[in-house]
């Protein structure tokens, strides 16, 4: 292992390092030097009282043969700007990251990359679209970045790991080895396994709330295009669109009911002038790629509706709907309605949501 | 001189026969209670002694030995006072002897009155001779047992005065304070909710578990306790049990002393697992589950019911009794209920509509409360929403009285088939009264193979399609549209909407 990779790990684990503070430190000397002033108590980078003599507590404690061999251990790779993995995108940024931990694949150069962004809190509408678009562009050699969140960003992984096109990229706000949302376990060995998890921070970091601004900043550099699926009219993926829009990244938008206030944030960004996403196709033609993508197999209108389903299945349109709302709208009785409901679900044609149903 | 009364104790919902043995033999005056009396019974030395001198009866100076027989058998509680009293007073001379026994079970007050016991249906049913003597206010309920040898007394007098002087014995008293209960909700008042209102027939109809699923204020409540109007008035057999429960829970009977109609729980989902379905310290009590037998057990907030209490409840809905061990016994109590569960879709109560505030890991282990075995039992499950307001406003639907003439023709079905309700349709009845249409077979063998769901889900949704098939034209098998909209009706994890991850 390269010493100035060591003596980086050993840097960006000290407690209270976040990236703007690592960067200062290395601003002043190399890593291999910037550790050894501090081990001895010293650094020419303005900090905080009191911060240079915990920190030279801390560094002295850690050993360097420990560190190395459990980033060894756990298959995490290191880069630095400047180095041949390191992606050029994030080197030649305005807020370079001083150091990456990576699981998984290098990063790929030469491929597009689409950052496909939205709220945790996403609606079934929204998971589905974040994952037939990752499905599309994944498909179409394109790398879906995102962050491995519960709602639309893990949902574009998951469409993006089944597409088994250009392997997707995720940057977490923990260390790459720190499972979060422990519920994405799968998701998160799978992508460790055929795409990159990337981190600045450094491995067994827990995911505190302050790296996750700092991580949305790696996504929104790593884009050539950011699309935001999902998001409230004041969430974190609008932390990402900013950083996007400060680096004049294209920003495009799935327009969503005015009923949603999961879409309310989208809407605004439409409003505002960003171009929608209806397909993967629109996306596509906004790298400048040809359209015609492959689409997410289960949304293909692959089966038909059986003629005595057909009101019924009208009458669900595109859902989630009720019921209720069906027995009203159909003019059915409702056991012929619940006979009918449950034919259709019996076909797969359209799904349980909650109590409601909508197409599958 | 020796006196034996007849007496009985109770153990869960069951009365033991208890033989009060009484010797009155010269010595140092002394009172004793010997065969496992427990705290309340052994205090009966005090008032006894009280009530036989307040009565103007003569206490007898001399060594007094009490033996309750069997001796394994624990006494619970002061009903053991009368017939203590009255073998003392026999014993000693001051009642005459009668040759073919009597029986008594009541408590002492200090002033020689009779004060009702709990369970005086079952300890009638125990106690032998050729009376029963009955404190006044169970002589109602007591009589529905032990007929014409029930005789009300109001004060220990009163048995001197009727046994020694030859007057008539007093009268009964309705039970107080009576239960007589309000008449039920009209389902009338619940507007709208198509897909509720059905699921709620088929509940009454065939007796098949409920579990309504809907935020705050969209009616499930108000839905459950419509339910116990739409069912038929209780079996002779069925009253007297729903009454022997009831009595030996200390519950309020109505006037009449018999419960006539199918009883309403709804315990507070704070319950024990003791309160639910049966037990406590020693004596088991007969649990909210017992107490709704041949009714409807409602739960509430089925979500904030502790796993562990809730899990209890499967074996009793599976067989239809409770089981309760004990060191010293074992009891079996009756808990043949129709289950009705209300649950919010997640904790802030909107599961997933736009509104909802619950972050994903909260909503699943809010929905992970409810344990996968017993959503296997629950064969109906509607979610409901907040009514349209051009419902809440619209003409009155349906009301009990015409649902209810459906749900007695469909239970009288079910009779003819040799069940009470098509939900205990097992086996053979199964096959014989609900043979599958080719094309129904093949739904459920999908679902079978496709691992949706278990033997015991096949059996539940042939029990279910068999009600909706009754209420629609009673013919003899069972289509493919009953089974598609049983399967429909089935329980599953109440998770998804919004944001399920």
């Amino acid at each position: 292992m390269r010493p100035d990779h060591l003596a980086v790990t050993v840097l960006a684990s000290l407690e209270g390092m976040g990236p703007v503070r690592l960067a200062a430190v290395l601003d002043t000397a190399a890593p291999v030097e910037a550790l050894a002033q501090i081990r001895s108590g010293r650094s020419e980078a303005r900090l905080p009282a009191g911060l240079l003599a915990a920190w030279q507590a801390e560094a002295r404690r850690l050993d360097d043969r420990v560190v190395a061999a459990s980033l060894a251990r756990s298959g995490i790779s290191v880069s630095r700007p400047g180095d041949p993995e390191h992606p050029d995108a994030l080197g030649a940024d305005i807020d370079p990251a001083p150091v990456l931990f990576r699981r998984g694949r290098c990063f790929s150069e030469g491929e597009p990359r689409v950052a496909i962004v939205g709220t945790r809190r996403c609606t079934s509408v929204g998971r589905d679209v974040a994952r037939d678009l990752g499905f599309g562009l994944a498909a179409a050699g394109v790398v879906v970045v995102s962050g491995l969140a519960f709602g639309v960003d893990g949902a574009a992984h998951e469409g993006a790991l089944r597409a088994d096109g250009a392997p997707p990229l995720a940057f977490v706000g923990g260390g790459v080895d720190v499972v979060y949302p422990a519920r994405h376990r799968e998701l998160w060995d799978a992508l460790a396994q055929s795409g990159t998890i990337a981190s600045e921070a450094p491995p067994g970091a827990a995911p505190a709330r302050w790296r996750f601004p700092a991580r949305n900043r790696l996504i929104a550099a790593m884009a050539d295009l950011v699309v935001v699926v999902e998001s409230r009219a004041a969430g974190g993926s609008m932390l990402t669109v900013d950083q996007a829009i400060r680096r004049d990244r294209q920003v495009m938008a799935v327009p969503g009911s005015v009923r949603n206030p999961a879409a309310a944030g989208t809407n605004a960004l439409l409003a505002d002038g960003c171009a929608p996403v209806t397909s993967t196709d629109d996306v596509l033609l906004a790298l400048g790629m040809s359209g015609a993508s492959r689409q997410w197999p289960s949304s293909a209108p692959s089966r038909t509706v059986p003629a005595h389903l057909q009101l019924v299945f009208d009458t669900i349109g595109e859902g989630p709907t009720s019921l209720d709302r069906i027995v009203a709208a159909s003019q059915a009785t409702t056991v012929d309605v619940l006979a009918a409901v449950g034919e259709l679900a019996g076909r797969g044609l359209i799904v349980d949501d909650g109590g409601k149903v909508r197409r599958a | 001189m020796l006196a034996t009364i007849s007496s009985s104790t109770l153990s869960g919902v069951d009365g033991h026969p208890v033989s009060v043995e009484v010797h009155v033999a010269d010595g140092l005056p002394g009172f004793s209670i010997v065969g496992l009396p427990d705290a309340s019974c052994r205090e009966a030395r005090d008032r006894v002694r009280a009530a036989i001198v307040s009565s103007g009866a003569i206490w007898p100076l001399k060594r007094i030995t009490v033996n309750l027989a069997p001796g394994g058998v624990p006494k619970i509680g002061a009903g053991l006072d009368l017939p203590i009293a009255l073998g003392v007073l026999t014993a000693s001379g001051q009642l005459p002897s009668l040759d073919d026994g009597i029986g008594a079970f009541g408590e002492l007050g200090l002033d020689g009155s009779v004060r009702s016991v709990p369970g005086a249906v079952s300890l009638a049913d125990a106690a032998t001779g050729r009376w029963v003597l009955v404190p006044a206010g169970d002589a109602a309920v007591a009589a529905l047992v032990a007929g014409d040898r029930v005789r009300a007394v109001r004060t220990l007098a009163d048995v001197a005065a009727a046994l020694v002087d030859g007057l008539p014995w007093p009268d009964g008293e309705p039970p107080s304070p009576t239960g007589d209960p309000a008449p039920p909700p009209d389902l009338a008042d619940v507007r709208g909710q198509p897909a509720a209102r059905v699921a709620l027939e088929y509940a009454a109809a065939g007796g098949h578990h409920l579990l309504l699923v809907g935020p705050p204020g969209a009616g499930k409540t108000m839905l459950a306790r419509r339910l116990p109007g739409l069912l038929p008035d209780l079996s002779a057999a069925d009253a007297l049990e729903v009454t022997r429960v009831h009595s030996a829970s200390g519950l309020a009977l109505p006037s009449g002393g018999l419960v006539d109609r199918p009883p309403f729980r709804a315990p507070h989902h704070s319950a024990s697992m003791a309160a639910l379905v049966g037990g406590g310290a020693g004596h088991a009590r007969p649990g909210e589950v017992s107490r709704a037998t041949c009714g409807v057990l409602f739960l509430d907030e089925l979500g904030e019911f502790a796993p562990s209490v809730l899990d209890a409840l499967r074996q009793p809905l599976e067989e239809g009794v409770v089981r309760v061990a004990r060191a010293h016994s074992t009891s079996e109590q009756p808990a043949r209920v129709l289950l009705v569960a209300a649950m919010n879709p997640c904790p802030c109560g909107m599961g997933g509509d736009v509104g909802c505030r619950c972050p994903s890991s909260a909503r699943a282990r809010y929905a992970r409360r409810v344990s996968g075995p017993l959503l296997d039992r629950l064969d109906l499950m509607v979610h409901l929403d907040r009514p349209a307001a051009a419902d809440v406003l619209g003409p009155p639907a349906e009301s009990t009285a015409q649902v209810a003439d459906r749900v007695a023709a469909i239970r009288s079905l079910a009779q003819e088939r040799g069940v009470r309700c098509n939900a205990e349709l097992d086996g053979s009845t199964l096959d014989a009264h609900a043979p599958l249409e080719p094309a129904a077979r093949t739904i459920l063998e999908q679902a079978l193979s496709s691992g949706e769901v278990s033997g015991r889900g096949i059996r539940r949704i042939r029990c279910v399609a068999r009600t909706i098939r009754d209420l629609d034209d009673a013919g003899p098998s069972l289509r493919a549209t009953d089974v598609h909209a049983a399967i429909q009706l089935r329980a599953r994890p109440p998770i998804g909407g919004a944001h399920a991850a």
